[in-house]
């Protein structure tokens, strides 16, 4: 028994021993405890301030983002904006140069109307009219020169020829056209029917041909002479498929087919007149036609 | 008649009623404007004729002779002589229904109107003075209660009548104005008399007459928003157009032969124009605006186009086109960027013209375009004029104005250029004028 605790003693001192530290120890332990904290504490501090350069730049560059994407929404808004404008101006343009175009037009039969009355003085006092080799609206002479709408007016139904004037000065063109629309305005087609069929045989290569051919078929439609219309505007759409009458005639022979309750035929030309001119207003006109006819 | 021994005493009432005549404002106006119109009698071309209403004895006498005299003098083909309420009145209301043709010369006097009551109507006679003869006579009927709507339109009549007679064109004094105050539909014979509501209490814009005379069109604000509704002038329930319950549908016009009605239909994509047949059918749009709007559609007389505005240019101007839409044509001309504008125009009887309201300076002005050569004439100054509309003889305009500081409507000869008031409670605005109404009761 002695002896298992002279055994069991050295044991018992070393375990007991070690639990035993000094005043210095603990000293030692809590310095090194502080410094510990201490190199821990400056470790998180540099890492906010780490974290806080971090957000920071963050912040920065998340507000020159939104001020970037502020300028290019403010600039695809300007551009936006300006586009608009542009295609306002360029409306705008084209509205007054279609009225600039109609100015154009009356001044030119003006013009034709004063160079016919020169003529008629001259020709009365026997003296040749200053300029009117140059000039003057002559109608041309040679039977090639011709479109296939020189020919049309004779051969449409209702229609009738009217023979140049026999000696004295003749109507250009413009003057003819001027005349015969207002004469149409004015709600005699009959007198407009016979100057535009006067200036279609007299000047089939004018450039007031499509206009004249379109207004031609407007004053079939006005007398009642709905072939007489359907076949003047076959002739802008088939003769003069690019001018700016041509989808308009195509509806207007539309419009014309449905009249006479020809749906297939009005269907037809409608779908024919979206695919060919698809940008044009009777286009749209034509979408929504289609939609409602029965 | 006079008797040829109480002439010099007549006579020296003539001189002291030519003296009147001479120092009352009708006459210095007369003397101002020369007018070229076409005269039935032996007159000087290019004059206003001087006319004598005289005095008309019997029931409402004083009424007709009132308002015969007043319609010839708003018809401002003629000069009233003695127009009543004038100082030269009472003058030649003391000569009595008599003719003397030396008397009535020497007052400057080319006809006069004898009016006699009957047991049906007024016995009417037109004297041409140059030629001291009667040259015309009729026996017009009249509703046997005197002084009501209906016997004064019937008087109106008598009254475009007898200028019919005397110069070649017939008055426009037997028809009645259409227009909206306080958001109510209004109508008022073209005298200012007899103002009453057509619509009821609520929010009404933008009346229009029906060829006939008997039917208004108007918009007006309702649950599902703005909708078109007719009804009948003399009363009766408005009816709403089917194809107008959803939306924003505005400023309808009837075409000539009232078998059909433009109108303009908004929603998200933009604003366009719409023709709808009254004898039932749908709605086919007219206009394709890409986005902006068209609105204020009306028919030229031949009922072939339409006049409109439309801001497809960037800003509203007024365009015509061919009634199924084709064929638009920019009517009013502008500067590239001008940003005052051109709207509401109201194509005239005659078809030579178009009345439009623009902009000049921020303020609105009544405007005239040939539509022969594209000349525009402006025809007011002064105030704020709007929404101009044709009377039937294509010379007469009413309008919008704020010239005397609130709204109100006044008639204007486009002619000469003399304004009458029409109403006199302000707000009153949007006018449209009938055709004659001579076979409305």
């Amino acid at each position: 028994m002695i002896r298992g605790v002279r055994c069991l003693l050295p044991l018992v001192l070393l375990a007991t021993g070690a639990c035993f530290a000094t005043r210095e120890d603990v000293q030692a332990l809590h310095a090194d405890v502080q410094s510990l904290r201490a190199d821990n504490a400056r470790s998180d501090s540099a890492r906010r301030a780490a974290l806080d350069r971090v957000v920071t730049s963050m912040n920065i560059v998340r507000d020159s983002l939104g001020l970037l994407s502020a300028r290019v929404f403010k600039m695809q808004g300007d551009v936006r904006g300006d586009l608009y404008n542009v295609g306002q101006q360029l409306l705008q343009i084209q509205q007054l140069t279609g009225q600039s175009q109609q100015r154009v037009q009356e001044l030119r039969a003006a013009l034709e109307a004063r160079q016919s009355d020169m003529q008629s003085s001259n020709a009365q006092l026997g003296a040749p009219a200053p300029g009117a080799a140059g000039t003057t609206a002559v109608p041309p002479t040679s039977t090639g020169a011709t479109t296939p709408s020189s020919a049309s007016p004779s051969t449409r139904p209702g229609a009738t020829t009217t023979p140049a004037p026999a000696g004295g000065a003749t109507p250009g063109p413009n003057q003819l056209f001027q005349i015969s629309l207002e004469q149409l305005r004015r709600g005699s087609p009959g007198a407009a029917r016979t100057g535009l069929q006067t200036l279609l045989q007299q000047y089939p290569t004018s450039d007031l041909v499509p206009d004249a051919e379109f207004y031609l078929g407007e004053a079939y439609h006005q007398e009642g002479n709905a072939a007489g219309a359907d076949s003047a505007y076959a002739a802008v759409v088939s003769n003069y498929p690019t001018s700016p009458r041509a989808p308009t005639a195509l509806y207007k022979r539309a419009l014309g087919m449905e009249e006479k309750g020809n749906v297939v035929g009005a269907r037809g030309l409608l779908n024919d007149l979206v695919t060919r001119y698809p940008r044009s207003d009777e286009a749209a006109l034509a979408k929504e036609r289609l939609r409602t006819l029965k | 008649m006079l008797e040829s021994r109480s002439f010099p005493r007549s006579l020296s009432f003539a001189l002291g009623a030519l003296l009147a005549v001479l120092a009352s404002p009708t006459a210095v106006r007369a003397q101002d404007t020369t007018h070229a119109v076409r005269i039935g009698l032996t007159y000087q071309a290019g004059t206003k004729p001087g006319v004598v209403v005289l005095a008309v004895t019997g029931a409402w006498g004083d009424s007709i002779q009132a308002i015969i005299a007043r319609d010839l003098d708003y018809g401002d083909r003629v000069n009233v002589i003695g127009l009543p309420g004038t100082p030269a009145a009472g003058s030649l209301q003391s000569l009595g229904p008599s003719v003397s043709y030396p008397l009535w010369k020497s007052l400057g006097a080319a006809a006069v109107v004898q009016a006699t009551v009957t047991s049906g109507g007024v016995h009417v006679a037109v004297h041409d003075v140059t030629g001291a003869k009667i040259v015309q006579v009729a026996d017009f009927p009249l509703p046997p209660t005197g002084g009501s709507a209906e016997w004064r339109l019937a008087v109106h009549g008598v009254a475009d009548e007898v200028e019919q007679w005397i110069t070649g064109t017939h008055g426009v004094a037997q028809t009645r104005l259409l227009f909206v105050r306080g958001g109510r539909v209004y109508v008022v014979d073209s005298d200012g008399w007899g103002e009453r509501p057509v619509s009821d209490a609520g929010l009404a814009l933008s009346p229009a007459w029906s060829p006939d005379g008997h039917t208004t069109a108007y918009s007006i604000l309702g649950s599902r928003g703005w909708s078109i509704v007719t009804k009948d002038v003399t009363g009766g329930a408005a009816r709403t157009l089917p194809s107008t319950t959803t939306g924003l549908n505005t400023t309808p016009a009837f075409s000539p032969n009232g078998s059909s009605l433009a109108y303009s239909h908004g929603d998200e994509a933009g604003t366009d124009l719409m023709l709808v047949p009254l004898g039932g059918g749908a709605p086919s749009r007219i206009t394709v605006g890409h986005g902006s709007d068209n609105t204020s559609p009306e028919f030229s007389p031949d009922g072939r186009r339409i006049a409109f505005t439309s801001g497809r240019a960037g800003h509203p101007e007024v365009y015509i086109m061919d009634v199924d839409g084709s064929n638009v044509e920019l009517l009013t001309p502008f500067n590239f960027g001008d940003q005052n504008y051109r709207s509401n125009p109201d194509w005239a009887p005659d078809a030579q013209r178009i009345a439009f309201q623009s902009q000049i300076g921020g303020m609105f002005q009544i405007m005239v375009i040939s539509l022969r050569d594209r000349s525009v004439k402006q025809l007011t100054s002064e105030g704020v004029n709007e929404d101009p509309a044709w009377a039937p003889d294509a010379r007469h305009l009413v309008f919008t104005s704020s010239r005397t500081g609130v709204k109100q409507l006044f008639i204007l000869d486009s002619e000469s250029g003399r304004a009458r008031q029409l109403t006199h409670a302000g707000g009153a605005r949007l006018a449209a004028w009938s055709h004659s109404l001579g076979h409305v009761r």
